[in-house]
């Protein structure tokens, strides 16, 4: 910037406009935590990335019967991610490990990380039950398969 | 069992799970935890990388650029950008037989250079375009299937979301894969634009006419489209001369493409919430397909198998271009089932070792040498004369200056140089062309996740004509493959 234009680099560095120190360290703390928190929202909608070409031709109580499986199997990941991170939670703690120039705990961005794939555990497990009443009842329609982008 | 074995056992494991609905990621996160655990003969290990691996990939300065690139598309998309668009290009050409079609491209083809996905270019084109289309007598099958085409321009075109997630993959610049995108790009218009000439002149009853406008009409129109062109030049130029990182740029694009839909009235508290919502599932959507395939390749790479592949083909001294041509045949007949990131995210970890042993010719050491040769010889002029007259008789020759020589004129040439220079390039030109055929994925029926998105927002058009008439695009895409393979130099001439 200051080799295009110095007058408004210097004007924008006098109105205390600068570098933000240790702004990796917080992105990189940020997204995670973001990360964990959108996942119960994808969760519940289904938003997950699918190949559906090979199910299409199933009949309803076969297609709810693999959604009822893969949904649990799902909510058991989400529950091993979370314990697991748990543990890394705490040995971050014991470690006592700090981010570089900010020199704040990196155990703080573990456990919010943490507190949001709890949630996405709760959510997990919710939608599996879901997935398993439809499977009994033959009923439809809880949460409706949406288009997401990639 | 050997660890090869085991590695090589569990594509076929990992398709299978993908093709009975698991979602992507999780396949890919279960057939490593397994994976790991036959390998490793106990579940500590992949227990043990859980503790830290989740955080750690989630936490990526450079993924962040991933949600920011999606806001910025929803923010594009309400901003009315895309009605600007398609009004100048129409203005042009629409009253040619099938300008409106060609007008859709171009169209495609800008907002592709704010947007950086597929989808929201071709369903944001869709709404504008669609209804313009059969209004002039377009047939239903020739409209979803141009739109769908154009829609591939979003990430042809730079900013491309997939691009940069190949870029960290492969540990490549973002930069300069983004401007190596940018003529195959422009390529993939024009070949569009072919494509539909063509059609029309097959089907002459496809497509209307309607009288031309006054010059001055298509003017005011043409300048409609300012903010787009600022916002492009803010964003990849900005990134390209290192203004600010691939992410800050974004972040920049993001925020100005938002002010310019606040500005136009698209975005409002309404509207702003969905762009969230939608980004905030999409984020945890690619993440979760993140996550997997960082620990699928984890896996894969303790099983030696990306090695094994390399080691393979160097030994039997298999040709660079067949293994190259195996290569995009499989993304092509993968593109038909499964969605262009998941491709891309699973596969590089294994293709791109493959690819980088691989020798084609880029670079050429003498070539380097003498090039540089030239450019010292022109500016020195108090060298001894013996000198100046032998390099230069090695210049003629062609052959190889040996680096006493060198030395002499102050140049330094090695062969490990060219070796990096050559991977570079190599790794560029690869990402564009994985990138073209992935993207061919998304309108290849069966699965082409394009065709389904314009063909639900026409309900009178039935999805076999939208396949028929999509043969002529995906033909202009395999013929553009071509070209690009055969002369690397169009994707590589603008960096280097």
């Amino acid at each position: 910037m200051k080799s295009i234009s110095p007058e408004f680099a210097n004007w924008a560095l006098a109105l205390g406009v600068g570098p933000i120190n240790g702004d990796f360290e917080l992105v990189e703390a940020g997204v995670a935590f973001a990360v964990f928190a959108f996942l119960p929202l994808c969760q519940l909608t289904s938003g997950h990335a699918v190949v559906d070409i090979f199910t299409a031709a199933l009949p309803q109580k076969g297609k709810q019967f693999l959604a009822m499986i893969i949904d649990s199997v799902f909510a058991a990941v989400l529950i091993l991610i979370t314990v697991q991170l748990f543990g890394g939670t705490l040995s971050k703690y014991r470690f006592g490990e700090t981010t570089f120039l900010l020199q704040f705990p990196v155990w703080w961005s573990y456990a919010a990380s943490f507190a949001a794939a709890l949630v996405a555990s709760l959510v997990g497990v919710y939608v599996a039950t879901m997935r398993l009443s439809q499977f009994v009842t033959g009923k439809t329609g809880l949460v409706g398969a949406e288009e997401t982008e990639h | 069992m050997s660890d090869i074995a085991i590695g090589l056992l569990s594509f076929p494991a990992l398709l299978a799970l993908i093709f009975i609905r698991v979602p992507i990621g999780l396949a890919m996160f279960l057939v490593g935890l397994f994976g790991l655990y036959f390998v490793t003969g106990s579940f500590d290990v992949p227990l043990g990388r859980l503790k830290s691996e989740t955080y750690s990939t989630f936490s990526s300065y450079s993924l962040s650029i991933v949600p920011i690139f999606l806001l910025m598309g929803h923010f594009a998309t309400l901003g009315g950008m895309s009605t600007a668009l398609f009004r100048a290009a129409e203005g042009f050409v629409g009253h040619k037989r099938g300008g409106v079609a060609v007008a859709a491209v171009g169209a495609c083809a800008g907002f592709g250079a704010i947007c950086g996905s597929s989808l929201a270019t071709a369903a944001t084109m869709g709404r504008v375009a669609l209804p313009e289309l059969r209004k002039y007598g377009y047939s239903g099958g020739f409209s979803t299937a141009t739109l769908a085409a154009g829609g591939t321009l979003g990430i042809l075109i730079p900013p491309s979301v997939v691009l940069v997630i190949y870029a960290i993959l492969t540990e490549q610049n973002i930069a300069k894969l983004f401007l190596a995108a940018v003529v195959p790009g422009l390529l993939a218009a024009l070949g569009y634009v072919l494509a539909i000439a063509l059609y029309v002149r097959f089907y002459p009853g496809s497509a209307g006419t309607r009288p031309p406008i006054p010059m001055a009409q298509r003017l005011r129109q043409l300048f409609e489209v300012w903010p787009v062109l600022i916002v492009f030049g803010l964003v990849v130029g900005g990134i390209y001369l290192g203004w600010f990182t691939p992410t800050e740029g974004a972040a920049v694009g993001a925020a100005s493409t938002g002010l310019i839909a606040w500005l136009n009235g698209g975005l409002t508290f309404a509207t702003l919430k969905t762009s969230f919502e939608v980004t905030a599932k999409s984020t945890a959507m690619i993440f979760f397909i993140i996550l997997g395939a960082a620990f699928y390749n984890g896996f894969l790479a303790l099983t030696n198998v990306p090695q094994a592949f390399s080691g393979f083909v160097v030994e039997n001294e298999l040709s660079p271009w067949t293994v190259l041509i195996i290569i995009l045949i499989f993304y092509l007949i993968l593109g038909c089932v499964m969605d262009s990131l998941s491709m891309i995210l699973l596969t590089i970890p294994i293709f791109f070792p493959v690819v980088s042993v691989l020798d084609f010719g880029l670079v050429d050491l003498v070539s380097m040498q003498h090039e540089a040769a030239r450019a010292a010889l022109a500016q020195t002029s108090d060298l001894v004369p013996e000198v100046r007259s032998q390099i230069e008789m090695l210049i003629a020759s062609g052959s190889e200056i040996s680096r006493e020589l060198q030395r002499e004129i102050g140049i330094r040439v090695t062969q490990g140089m060219a070796d990096r220079i050559a991977l570079e390039q190599t790794a560029i030109w690869f990402g564009i062309l994985v990138l073209i055929v992935v993207e061919v994925g998304l309108i290849t029926p069966p699965v082409g996740m394009n065709l389904f998105v314009i063909n639900a927002m026409d309900r009178r058009t039935r999805l076999q004509d939208t396949y028929k008439a999509v043969l002529f695009f995906v033909g202009s895409d395999l013929i553009r493959v071509t070209i690009l393979f055969l002369f690397p130099a169009i994707s590589l001439f603008l960096i280097y």
